[in-house]
């Protein structure tokens, strides 16, 4: 009896090391489920819409001999900022990351050292490939650290639209609205019962930026730099010009009244549905409708330059890497492999059938299983897409004068719902605060960035022989 | 026996803490998780306060007072101050106010007022980030119910855009944020309002005391006490109100609804340049003011405790 009683029954003590072991365990397991397991490589990305296309890519990478599995994690591009600054300080970091993030960023993480180079697995030989890498942005010291799978040939500001709405209202539903006329009679002719003519997804101020930088170089503008004298253009009359064509709808009751309160995936849904006529997106529209919405996606016509004034082109800086492998990393080699999977043709192509934003070879998306706006959509980039100077290239320095760049507030975005909210009276004179505030805070890390040894000036923003509507050369920069 | 002195009360606390021993080692994991988790982040705050860092690489720079010198000339910081202050100085007293009044009636002994306090109490229990979310669309100015009604009613001919416009949208959130933080305070009230002996209102009713009356020279004067710890709970909880703030209208539009909460965010990681220096400096410059606010409060309500003491 006794001996039996001794074996069943838990004293304190046993009970207390018992609870603490179970902790114990649950913390070491929670550790190791934080970072990828041993021999597996993790790899963080904000690309939802490739995540299937990748992680099968992987899973034949992980069966062939001396692969590995790869964990991934798709995160939103605000949360990846804070998890990278959180991993690398901890020494968490995956091995693989995009870096959803501006060039300023990029370019700090590289010169702080957080990114290894990738071995000879990656051969980037193709045309279109030499075409797309640069000196400071992508190579240092002659080693390659990663190189864009997205062309640099695309911008923000398609205007979709619902085919039956604008038949129903009297317009060509093949055509579309091609000028600010006539999306203003569009809208008109849309609104009533419920419906709106145009959403614009406010909330989202990084969108509306892009928008309003798009629209400004649509109606004739040199973009947000005048190359030719190195300048902020922000208070110039295209600006102005674009974002008063914005408040118009607005004003005249054609502005579906959420937009202020939606952002861009909750507009598209809205707009998707039928409660507007037409929207502003970028190309990943078609894949989006495609995958949530396949039933809207064949009723949804495109015009990929609304606006477009004769013979105006987007000036686009070029494509930074889009994935980078990190200092951190102890599978460098296997990193460089899987990456080295997204340089082929055939890659290319199913990235072009993912219909997110376009692949780097532009060829691609004719031989891909596309949706015809898609297809509609890219066709045009090649003709009013043109590159950009970028100072970076010419000077590596510059990278020191983007780190310390910081971020002017409000910015062009906020400016913008500023204006929708009805805080901005004044629409040229904060344009134009917002222009010299972006010059003096570029004066003023220029400043810094010279105090740290930097050899830059404010000339280096100048490129005399940049041509609008022109590509511009790499020969140029010397 | 000057030496001896020291060596004896040495020995004294010596065989003290022996002697207390349990005490203190059954006090060792509270003591050292609050040091782990309130004192050592709030230390490394105000060293990062110090620094020009964007948290990526691995040390920032050390700039002194620097980012409090900035801060006193950001206008949009003074903004999301003026802003969190707005929002404490309407809501504390509304959800403070509401839900007192609600107590009291909820107290009496009236048919359905278990479903009442459910229903009230049920917002509590809801996240706040899903919440934020959830009333975007309940607000929403073409679908959301608020509008319809208002509509269709007739009290207004034209939708009122409550998260889009400026001049509306923190009248909005304090409107979310009392009515989901209502029913704790009224749980609260309600506990309060069951110390007062039910023989005064008892003995009052019998002096011919009205109703009204009950309340302002019976109950008020006894819940004072709570009145004070209730009043600083709430005021502590108006100044972090970041989930839902970030899900209802993301400090938007123009600013217009951009706490301290969201300025620090917005600095610290959702920037394009993220400053973790200066976003630090702002919260403990803000956190300073709120336990000076607290502090201030707490000397204010005692005087008045103390009063009608000093006048007796």
């Amino acid at each position: 009896m006794n001996s039996s009683k001794q074996v069943n029954v838990i004293n304190r003590r046993e009970l207390m090391a018992g609870v603490a072991a179970i902790t114990a365990m649950a913390a070491v397991m929670g550790s190791r489920s934080a970072h990828a397991q041993e021999g597996t490589l993790a790899w963080w990305d904000h690309f939802q819409p490739l995540a299937e296309l990748h992680e099968r890519m992987w899973a034949n990478y992980a069966a062939e001999s001396g692969g590995v599995p790869v964990e991934h994690t798709v995160m939103n591009p605000s949360d990846m900022m804070q998890s990278l600054q959180l991993a690398f300080r901890s020494g968490e970091a995956p091995d693989v990351a995009s870096i959803p993030d501006s060039l300023a960023v990029i370019s700090q993480l590289l010169r702080a050292g957080r990114f290894a180079s990738l071995t000879d697995a990656v051969s980037l030989d193709k045309p279109v490939q030499r075409e797309a890498l640069f000196d400071g942005m992508h190579i240092v010291d002659g080693e390659v650290y990663s190189f864009p799978i997205f062309s640099f040939r695309w911008h923000t500001t398609a205007l979709w639209f619902h085919k039956q709405m604008l038949e129903e209202a009297g317009m060509d539903p093949d055509a579309g609205p091609r000028d600010w006329d006539q999306i203003a009679a569009a809208a008109q002719a849309t609104t009533g019962n419920g419906r709106y003519g145009l959403l614009l997804p406010i909330q989202f101020t990084g969108r509306m930026e892009a928008h309003l930088d798009d629209l400004a170089q649509m109606a004739g503008g040199v973009g947000p730099i005048d190359w030719r004298t190195g300048q902020y253009t922000f208070a110039g009359d295209q600006y102005v010009e674009a974002l008063e064509f914005l408040l118009s709808f607005q004003e005249n009751g054609t502005l579906h009244p959420a937009s202020s309160s939606l952002d861009a995936r909750q507009g598209r849904v809205r707009w998707a549905a039928g409660e507007a006529a037409m929207f502003t997106d970028g190309p990943w529209n078609s894949g989006s409708l495609a995958s949530n919405m396949p039933d809207v996606i064949d009723g949804i016509g495109v015009v990929t330059n609304p606006m477009r004034s004769a013979g105006s082109t987007m000036q686009v800086g070029p494509a930074a890497g889009t994935f980078w492998v990190t200092e951190q990393s102890q599978m460098r080699e296997q990193a460089s492999e899987l990456l080295a999977m997204m340089t082929t043709d055939e890659y290319y192509v199913a990235l072009a059938e993912r219909m997110d934003q376009p692949p780097l070879d532009l060829s691609a998306v004719e031989r891909a299983d596309v949706h015809e706006t898609y297809r509609t959509i890219v066709r045009e980039y090649p003709e009013t897409v043109r590159l950009a100077p970028e100072p970076l290239i010419r000077n590596p320095d510059i990278a020191q004068v983007y780190a310390q760049m910081r971020t002017v507030s409000p910015g062009l975005g906020e400016i913008i719902q500023g204006a929708f909210a009805g805080a901005v009276p004044d629409i040229r004179a904060t344009l134009q605060e917002y222009q010299d505030a972006m010059t003096a805070e570029r004066d003023r890390a220029i400043s810094v960035a010279r105090e740290n040894g930097a050899q830059v000036s404010v000339d280096d923003w100048i490129f005399e022989n940049w041509e609008q509507g022109t590509d511009f050369a790499p020969d140029q920069y010397s | 026996m000057a030496r001896t002195a020291p060596m004896g009360s040495r020995t004294q606390l010596v065989q003290q803490l022996w002697r207390d021993r349990y005490i203190y080692l059954f006090l060792l994991p509270s003591t050292a998780l609050f040091a782990l988790y309130t004192l050592w982040p709030i230390g490394v705050s105000i060293y990062f306060s110090m620094l020009d860092w964007s948290g990526f690489e691995q040390a920032g720079r050390f700039i002194g007072f620097a980012n409090y010198k900035e801060l006193a000339n950001d206008r949009l910081f003074w903004n999301a101050f003026r802003n969190t202050v707005t929002f404490m100085v309407l809501a504390v007293p509304l959800r403070v106010g509401l839900a007192l009044l609600l107590a009291i009636l909820l107290n009496q002994a009236l048919p359905f007022s278990r479903v009442f306090r459910t229903a009230i109490f049920l917002p509590v229990v809801t996240t706040a980030a899903i919440l934020g979310v959830v009333m975007r669309f309940i607000l929403d100015p073409t679908s959301g119910p608020v509008n319809l009604a208002l509509l269709q009613s007739g009290i207004l001919d034209q939708p009122v855009n409550f998260l889009g416009q400026s001049g509306v949208a923190l009248y909005t959130a304090v409107g979310v944020w009392v009515w989901k933080w209502l029913g704790i305070t009224l749980i609260y009230w309600l506990a309060a309002l069951q110390t007062v002996p039910k023989d005064l209102y008892e003995a009052a009713r019998i002096d011919g005391a009205s109703g009204w009356q009950r309340i302002v020279y019976i109950t008020l004067p006894l819940l004072t006490p709570f009145t004070i710890i209730i009043t600083l709970i709430t005021v502590v909880e108006a100044t972090n109100v970041f989930d839902l703030m970030l899900t209802l209208t993301n400090g938007g539009p123009f600013y217009a609804t951009e706490v301290i909460d969201i300025f620090v965010y917005r600095q610290a990681f959702a920037s394009n340049t993220p400053r973790l220096g200066y976003a630090s400096a702002a919260s403990l410059f803000f956190g300073i003011c709120v336990i000076a606010l607290a502090l201030l409060q707490l000397i204010i309500l005692r005087r008045i405790r103390q009063k009608p003491a000093e006048t007796e």
